[in-house]
């Protein structure tokens, strides 16, 4: 899983208000190489929550991902690299997303989120 | 002294037996599935048995689909009357993709163009991966079978398109999206699957973006007339049989896909009775089954598989009476 699928990912488990951004408990990181492509990034960059893909980074073990960011940086190669990076090269193999509400765990196997939900949920 | 019954007697018990249980308890859920109520806890525990039924099939029957079929388990879509031989149905199936955008007049400018897709019963990705490559975009794909996500996940690998599709173990009818995620909602043969017709269409309608497209292509039964209530006996004894084998719930018509889109107040409504288009399918999926690799494969697959084959016919045959309807319905969520 990478953070441009988690940064879509939310609980909605009844009664939840607000089920995103996910906490990641991360078992195994694998960086994988993702060719650069600046247009997509640039489309993509105005659908995602930054804030929570900074934390979701730090998390995977990546620091460099300024804190803040403005449309305007995506005219700097420096910042779409990062962006690129923390975006599309970290993938969550194995670990757990955990509902910031409830603290219900969502398992993650082999890079595939299992979001189903129990009877008692919906 | 022992009875001995054929093949043929077994498969029909058989099939009859678990077609009778499920129409009992199904009858709730019908009304329940069209009029958006809460289901009471027995329904709600055949509604899991149901999707424990459905990611039991496609675990099992995925593998050998792809083995002779390919990525795409969705019919092809044909000139009426045409002859085609089995590698033409690949060509068929991608043209119903093509087809059904079409239908739905999404737009391919590339500022209009969908920028983030959702593939609602994914499979192992054929779709997810022709709609990421055709709009140069990402596409995320939920279907209830583990082994399809992770095989739909190396399928992408393969091709290259692991940075743009993705693919999450998920519920169509408790999608795990925050609301108005995406421009483009797509459900290529999944709705005949989703036991409560009106929380799957709210859910289609939910993740939808402002302006994106919903694009439902599925089967149905044939329209009610105004004098009918519901089917006559001798339909849904058919369907029932097709029900069991194929882990589907109690079907519904194109009209009541409308009449629920009309409810979510969603614009451009269209739908259209396609199956004069899909005709030539089953009978090229039954004599692939019958060739000598799609008997063996049969044999080592299991005991869903088989009934699935043989439950083909009975496809044909309510296309052949009309009773049976591929449908495509499309619309648009408001800006």
């Amino acid at each position: 899983m990478r953070l441009l699928t988690h940064n879509m990912l939310s609980s909605n488990i009844k009664g939840v208000t607000n089920g995103f951004p996910l906490r990641i408990e991360v078992e195994k990181v694998v960086e994988k190489s993702v060719d650069f492509n600046p247009d997509f990034l640039k489309n993509m960059f105005a659908k995602i929550e930054y804030k929570a893909l900074v934390e979701a980074s730090r998390i995977m073990g990546y620091a460099e991902l300024p804190d803040h960011a403005e449309p305007s940086m995506l005219e700097s190669d420096d910042f779409l690299r990062k962006f690129h990076h923390a975006l599309m090269e970290l993938h969550l193999e194995e670990g757990t997303l955990v509902c910031p509400e409830t603290g219900r765990r969502f398992p993650v196997n082999k890079g595939v989120p299992n979001m189903l939900l129990h009877e008692d949920e919906v | 002294m022992l009875q001995i019954l054929s093949t043929k007697q077994l498969t029909t018990r058989f099939i009859h037996t678990g077609a009778r249980i499920l129409n009992k308890k199904e009858m709730a859920v019908r009304q329940a599935s069209l009029g958006g109520v809460d289901v009471d806890l027995e329904t709600k525990t055949n509604v899991e048995k149901l999707k424990r039924g459905i990611a039991e099939f496609y675990d099992e029957s995925s593998g050998i689909w792809e083995d002779i079929w390919g990525d795409h388990m969705h019919h092809g879509f044909y000139d009426p009357n045409s002859t085609i031989s089995l590698s033409d149905h690949r060509a068929a199936q991608v043209r119903m993709i093509e087809e059904a955008l079409k239908f739905a007049s999404v737009p391919e400018d590339p500022m209009k163009k969908p920028k983030s897709i959702v593939d609602v019963g994914c499979g192992i990705g054929g779709s997810s991966q022709y709609l990421a490559r055709k709009y140069g975009t990402e596409c995320t794909g939920i279907t209830l079978s583990p082994v399809q996500a992770e095989r739909a996940r190396a399928l992408a690998a393969a091709q290259g398109l692991e940075n743009k599709v993705s693919f999450e173990v998920a519920d169509a009818l408790n999608q795990p999206f925050p609301d108005g995620k995406f421009d483009l909602v797509w459900s290529m043969e999944s709705g005949e699957h989703m036991p409560e017709k009106a929380k799957f269409v709210n859910e289609l309608a939910r993740v939808a973006a402002p302006g994106a497209r919903i694009i439902i292509v599925t089967w149905c039964h044939r329209n009610l007339s105004s004098s009918e209530q519901s089917l006559n006996p001798d339909e849904n004894k058919l369907l029932d049989k097709i029900c069991d084998a194929y882990y589907l719930p109690t079907w519904c018509s194109t009209d009541d896909y409308v009449k629920l889109l009309q409810s979510l107040s969603l614009q451009d409504i269209k739908a259209a009775d396609w199956s004069e288009y899909v005709a030539p399918f089953w009978p090229a999926v039954i004599r692939s089954a019958l060739t000598w690799k799609g008997i063996t494969s049969l044999i080592l697959s299991g005991w869903k598989t088989i009934k699935g084959a043989m439950v083909m016919p009975l496809m044909m045959k309510g296309y052949k009476k009309g009773l049976i309807k591929f449908a495509i319905i499309t619309c648009r969520k408001p800006e």
